[in-house]
Protein backbone atom coordinates (compact mmCIF):
# COMPACT_ATOMS: atom_id res chain seq x y z
CA UNK A 1 0.00 0.00 0.00
CA UNK A 2 1.49 3.28 -1.07
CA UNK A 3 1.10 6.62 0.64
CA UNK A 4 -1.29 9.19 -0.78
CA UNK A 5 -1.95 12.67 0.53
CA UNK A 6 -4.74 15.14 -0.02
CA UNK A 7 -4.79 18.75 1.11
CA UNK A 8 -7.63 21.05 2.16
CA UNK A 9 -7.50 24.63 3.36
CA UNK A 10 -9.94 25.44 6.16
CA UNK A 11 -10.48 28.49 8.30
CA UNK A 12 -10.70 28.17 12.04
CA UNK A 13 -9.43 30.92 14.31
CA UNK A 14 -6.46 30.82 11.94
CA UNK A 15 -6.06 29.46 8.42
CA UNK A 16 -5.35 25.73 8.73
CA UNK A 17 -3.93 23.41 6.12
CA UNK A 18 -5.36 19.93 6.56
CA UNK A 19 -3.33 17.12 5.04
CA UNK A 20 -4.95 13.69 5.08
CA UNK A 21 -2.56 10.73 4.90
CA UNK A 22 -3.75 7.47 3.45
CA UNK A 23 -1.82 4.21 3.22
CA UNK A 24 1.51 3.37 4.81
CA UNK A 25 4.30 5.77 5.79
CA UNK A 26 7.65 4.02 5.63
CA UNK A 27 11.29 4.41 4.62
CA UNK A 28 10.38 4.43 0.91
CA UNK A 29 8.16 7.51 1.06
CA UNK A 30 8.88 9.56 4.21
CA UNK A 31 11.18 11.97 2.37
CA UNK A 32 8.45 12.72 -0.18
CA UNK A 33 6.11 13.65 2.68
CA UNK A 34 8.71 16.02 4.13
CA UNK A 35 9.07 17.66 0.71
CA UNK A 36 5.31 18.04 0.30
CA UNK A 37 5.04 19.83 3.62
CA UNK A 38 7.99 22.03 2.73
CA UNK A 39 6.06 23.02 -0.40
CA UNK A 40 3.00 23.88 1.70
CA UNK A 41 5.11 26.04 4.00
CA UNK A 42 6.69 27.83 1.04
CA UNK A 43 3.20 28.57 -0.30
CA UNK A 44 2.25 30.17 3.01
CA UNK A 45 0.86 27.45 5.29
CA UNK A 46 1.66 28.12 8.94
CA UNK A 47 -0.73 25.78 10.75
CA UNK A 48 -0.88 22.14 9.71
CA UNK A 49 -3.31 19.45 10.76
CA UNK A 50 -2.26 15.94 9.78
CA UNK A 51 -5.35 13.74 9.56
CA UNK A 52 -4.06 10.23 10.25
CA UNK A 53 -7.45 8.51 9.90
CA UNK A 54 -6.41 6.69 6.72
CA UNK A 55 -2.87 5.87 7.83
CA UNK A 56 -2.61 2.14 8.46
CA UNK A 57 1.09 1.98 9.31
CA UNK A 58 3.93 4.24 10.42
CA UNK A 59 7.57 3.15 10.53
CA UNK A 60 10.30 4.80 12.58
CA UNK A 61 11.25 6.69 9.41
CA UNK A 62 7.74 8.15 9.48
CA UNK A 63 8.51 9.48 12.95
CA UNK A 64 11.58 11.17 11.49
CA UNK A 65 9.21 12.74 8.93
CA UNK A 66 6.93 14.06 11.69
CA UNK A 67 9.99 15.54 13.38
CA UNK A 68 11.13 17.23 10.16
CA UNK A 69 7.61 18.52 9.49
CA UNK A 70 7.55 20.26 12.88
CA UNK A 71 10.88 21.93 12.08
CA UNK A 72 9.68 22.97 8.64
CA UNK A 73 6.42 24.45 9.93
CA UNK A 74 8.36 26.39 12.56
CA UNK A 75 10.53 27.87 9.83
CA UNK A 76 13.60 25.99 11.04
CA UNK A 77 16.40 24.73 8.84
CA UNK A 78 16.00 21.22 7.45
CA UNK A 79 17.20 18.80 10.09
CA UNK A 80 20.37 16.82 9.86
CA UNK A 81 19.06 13.24 9.86
CA UNK A 82 22.02 12.12 11.93
CA UNK A 83 21.28 14.53 14.73
CA UNK A 84 17.53 13.91 14.57
CA UNK A 85 15.97 13.89 18.00
CA UNK A 86 18.75 15.97 19.50
CA UNK A 87 18.09 18.72 16.97
CA UNK A 88 14.42 18.72 17.83
CA UNK A 89 15.19 18.87 21.52
CA UNK A 90 17.43 21.87 20.87
CA UNK A 91 14.45 23.77 19.47
CA UNK A 92 13.58 24.36 23.09
CA UNK A 93 10.48 22.23 22.99
CA UNK A 94 9.92 21.05 26.51
CA UNK A 95 8.72 17.61 25.55
CA UNK A 96 9.20 16.13 29.00
CA UNK A 97 6.71 18.42 30.69
CA UNK A 98 4.11 18.01 27.96
CA UNK A 99 4.15 21.59 26.75
CA UNK A 100 4.42 21.09 23.02
CA UNK A 101 4.45 23.04 19.83
CA UNK A 102 1.10 23.95 18.25
CA UNK A 103 2.03 24.57 14.60
CA UNK A 104 1.50 20.90 13.74
CA UNK A 105 -1.30 18.88 15.30
CA UNK A 106 -2.59 15.38 14.64
CA UNK A 107 -5.99 13.77 14.55
CA UNK A 108 -7.69 10.39 14.32
CA UNK A 109 -4.72 7.99 14.55
CA UNK A 110 -5.61 4.32 14.18
CA UNK A 111 -4.63 2.14 17.16
CA UNK A 112 -1.41 0.80 15.57
CA UNK A 113 -0.18 4.31 14.77
CA UNK A 114 -1.18 5.65 18.19
CA UNK A 115 0.77 2.80 19.79
CA UNK A 116 3.94 3.71 17.87
CA UNK A 117 3.62 7.37 18.85
CA UNK A 118 3.21 6.32 22.47
CA UNK A 119 6.02 3.75 22.47
CA UNK A 120 8.49 6.31 21.18
CA UNK A 121 7.33 9.29 23.23
CA UNK A 122 6.29 11.26 20.10
CA UNK A 123 2.80 11.57 21.58
CA UNK A 124 4.27 14.14 23.97
CA UNK A 125 5.27 16.44 21.13
CA UNK A 126 1.85 16.64 19.49
CA UNK A 127 -1.64 17.50 20.53
CA UNK A 128 -3.58 14.49 19.22
CA UNK A 129 -7.29 15.07 18.62
CA UNK A 130 -9.94 12.38 18.22
CA UNK A 131 -11.26 13.79 14.95
CA UNK A 132 -10.85 16.53 12.40
CA UNK A 133 -13.56 18.82 13.73
CA UNK A 134 -12.16 18.79 17.26
CA UNK A 135 -8.71 19.50 15.89
CA UNK A 136 -9.82 22.44 13.73
CA UNK A 137 -11.62 23.97 16.72
CA UNK A 138 -8.44 23.73 18.79
CA UNK A 139 -6.07 25.67 16.53
CA UNK B 1 -3.19 -19.98 26.48
CA UNK B 2 -4.53 -21.61 29.61
CA UNK B 3 -4.58 -25.30 28.58
CA UNK B 4 -1.64 -27.60 29.18
CA UNK B 5 -1.33 -28.20 25.44
CA UNK B 6 -1.29 -25.17 23.17
CA UNK B 7 -3.81 -25.44 20.39
CA UNK B 8 -2.29 -26.65 17.14
CA UNK B 9 -3.53 -24.66 14.22
CA UNK B 10 -3.52 -25.82 10.64
CA UNK B 11 -0.10 -25.03 9.27
CA UNK B 12 1.51 -24.93 12.71
CA UNK B 13 5.22 -25.53 12.38
CA UNK B 14 5.20 -25.09 8.60
CA UNK B 15 6.99 -21.87 7.78
CA UNK B 16 5.90 -19.68 4.91
CA UNK B 17 8.81 -18.00 3.15
CA UNK B 18 9.31 -14.87 1.08
CA UNK B 19 12.51 -13.82 -0.66
CA UNK B 20 12.90 -10.19 -1.71
CA UNK B 21 15.54 -7.95 -3.23
CA UNK B 22 16.95 -5.50 -0.66
CA UNK B 23 15.07 -2.37 -1.73
CA UNK B 24 13.03 0.08 0.33
CA UNK B 25 10.20 -0.14 -2.23
CA UNK B 26 9.83 -3.87 -1.46
CA UNK B 27 9.49 -3.62 2.31
CA UNK B 28 5.72 -3.17 1.91
CA UNK B 29 5.78 -6.72 0.50
CA UNK B 30 7.49 -7.94 3.67
CA UNK B 31 4.80 -6.28 5.79
CA UNK B 32 2.00 -7.73 3.69
CA UNK B 33 3.56 -11.21 3.85
CA UNK B 34 3.79 -11.16 7.64
CA UNK B 35 0.31 -9.62 7.98
CA UNK B 36 -1.20 -12.37 5.89
CA UNK B 37 0.78 -15.20 7.53
CA UNK B 38 -0.14 -13.99 11.03
CA UNK B 39 -3.80 -13.55 10.08
CA UNK B 40 -3.84 -17.09 8.69
CA UNK B 41 -2.50 -18.31 12.05
CA UNK B 42 -5.38 -16.59 13.81
CA UNK B 43 -3.28 -13.83 15.37
CA UNK B 44 -5.31 -11.06 17.01
CA UNK B 45 -4.97 -7.66 15.38
CA UNK B 46 -2.62 -6.25 18.06
CA UNK B 47 -0.26 -9.19 17.56
CA UNK B 48 -0.41 -8.90 13.80
CA UNK B 49 0.32 -5.17 13.90
CA UNK B 50 3.27 -5.67 16.25
CA UNK B 51 4.78 -8.33 13.97
CA UNK B 52 4.31 -6.06 10.94
CA UNK B 53 6.09 -3.24 12.81
CA UNK B 54 8.97 -5.51 13.84
CA UNK B 55 9.59 -6.93 10.36
CA UNK B 56 9.41 -3.47 8.78
CA UNK B 57 11.98 -1.98 11.13
CA UNK B 58 14.29 -4.99 10.91
CA UNK B 59 14.12 -5.19 7.10
CA UNK B 60 14.61 -1.44 6.74
CA UNK B 61 17.74 -1.62 8.90
CA UNK B 62 19.12 -4.40 6.70
CA UNK B 63 18.47 -2.46 3.48
CA UNK B 64 19.80 0.87 4.73
CA UNK B 65 22.55 -0.13 7.14
CA UNK B 66 23.31 -3.79 6.35
CA UNK B 67 23.58 -3.40 2.58
CA UNK B 68 24.12 0.37 2.77
CA UNK B 69 21.54 0.90 0.02
CA UNK B 70 23.41 -1.46 -2.32
CA UNK B 71 22.11 -4.68 -3.89
CA UNK B 72 21.25 -7.67 -1.74
CA UNK B 73 18.49 -10.00 -0.67
CA UNK B 74 16.23 -10.68 2.29
CA UNK B 75 14.43 -13.86 3.20
CA UNK B 76 11.57 -13.87 5.66
CA UNK B 77 10.06 -16.95 7.26
CA UNK B 78 6.87 -16.77 9.28
CA UNK B 79 5.33 -19.56 11.33
CA UNK B 80 3.14 -20.27 14.30
CA UNK B 81 4.82 -22.17 17.12
CA UNK B 82 2.22 -23.15 19.70
CA UNK B 83 0.97 -19.96 21.34
CA UNK B 84 3.66 -17.84 19.71
CA UNK B 85 4.37 -16.51 16.24
CA UNK B 86 7.93 -16.53 14.93
CA UNK B 87 9.30 -14.28 12.17
CA UNK B 88 12.84 -14.97 10.99
CA UNK B 89 14.73 -12.51 8.82
CA UNK B 90 17.85 -13.65 6.96
CA UNK B 91 20.19 -11.55 4.85
CA UNK B 92 23.64 -11.71 3.30
CA UNK B 93 24.87 -8.35 4.57
CA UNK B 94 27.96 -7.80 6.74
CA UNK B 95 27.44 -9.06 10.26
CA UNK B 96 25.38 -6.80 12.48
CA UNK B 97 23.68 -7.78 15.71
CA UNK B 98 20.74 -5.46 16.40
CA UNK B 99 20.14 -7.11 19.78
CA UNK B 100 23.46 -5.64 20.91
CA UNK B 101 22.23 -2.16 20.03
CA UNK B 102 22.01 -0.27 23.31
CA UNK B 103 18.54 0.37 24.62
CA UNK B 104 17.73 4.10 24.53
CA UNK B 105 18.51 5.84 27.81
CA UNK B 106 15.02 6.24 29.19
CA UNK B 107 16.11 9.08 31.48
CA UNK B 108 16.73 11.16 28.34
CA UNK B 109 13.54 12.69 26.93
CA UNK B 110 12.52 10.47 23.98
CA UNK B 111 13.00 13.25 21.46
CA UNK B 112 16.56 13.85 22.58
CA UNK B 113 17.51 10.29 21.58
CA UNK B 114 19.15 9.52 18.28
CA UNK B 115 16.70 8.49 15.55
CA UNK B 116 18.71 5.40 14.60
CA UNK B 117 17.82 3.84 17.91
CA UNK B 118 14.11 4.13 17.35
CA UNK B 119 13.81 1.25 14.87
CA UNK B 120 15.47 -1.25 17.18
CA UNK B 121 13.55 0.22 20.09
CA UNK B 122 10.30 -0.41 18.23
CA UNK B 123 11.35 -3.99 17.40
CA UNK B 124 11.93 -4.62 21.10
CA UNK B 125 8.65 -2.94 22.04
CA UNK B 126 6.73 -5.03 19.48
CA UNK B 127 8.10 -8.48 20.36
CA UNK B 128 8.57 -10.74 23.36
CA UNK B 129 11.96 -12.18 22.36
CA UNK B 130 14.70 -11.34 19.89
CA UNK B 131 17.55 -13.63 18.97
CA UNK B 132 20.48 -12.98 16.65
CA UNK B 133 22.98 -15.35 15.14
CA UNK B 134 25.44 -15.01 12.26
CA UNK B 135 24.33 -16.84 9.13
CA UNK B 136 26.57 -19.74 8.16
CA UNK B 137 28.38 -18.69 4.99
CA UNK B 138 27.86 -14.99 5.70
CA UNK B 139 25.02 -12.72 6.69
CA UNK B 140 22.63 -12.48 9.58
CA UNK B 141 19.66 -14.30 11.06
CA UNK B 142 17.31 -12.36 13.31
CA UNK B 143 14.47 -14.23 15.01
CA UNK B 144 11.54 -12.22 16.37
CA UNK B 145 9.00 -13.95 18.58
CA UNK B 146 5.69 -12.61 19.81
CA UNK B 147 2.91 -14.14 21.88
CA UNK B 148 -0.29 -14.74 19.91
CA UNK B 149 -2.25 -13.05 22.70
CA UNK B 150 -3.33 -9.45 22.14
CA UNK B 151 -0.94 -8.22 24.86
CA UNK B 152 2.72 -9.06 24.86
CA UNK B 153 3.72 -11.36 27.70
CA UNK B 154 5.61 -8.67 29.51
CA UNK B 155 2.64 -6.31 29.25
CA UNK B 156 0.46 -8.68 31.25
Amino acid sequence: MALTTSVDEVTGRVPITVMALEGELDASNFERLIEEVRGLYERGSRHLLLDLGGLAFIASSGLVALHSIVRTMRGEAPPDPESGWGALHSLGLDVSSGSSQTEVQLCAPQPAVARVLQRTGLDRLFTIHPDRDAAIAAF
Amino acid sequence: MTGAEPARAAGDGVARRLRLPAALERIADARQFVRSAAAEAGAPVECLEDLVQAVDEAATNVVLHGYGGGPGWLEIAAERDGDEFVVTLQDGAPAFDPTSHPEPDLTVPPLARRPGGMGVHLIRESTDRLAYRPRPGGGNILTMVRSLRPDRKEDG
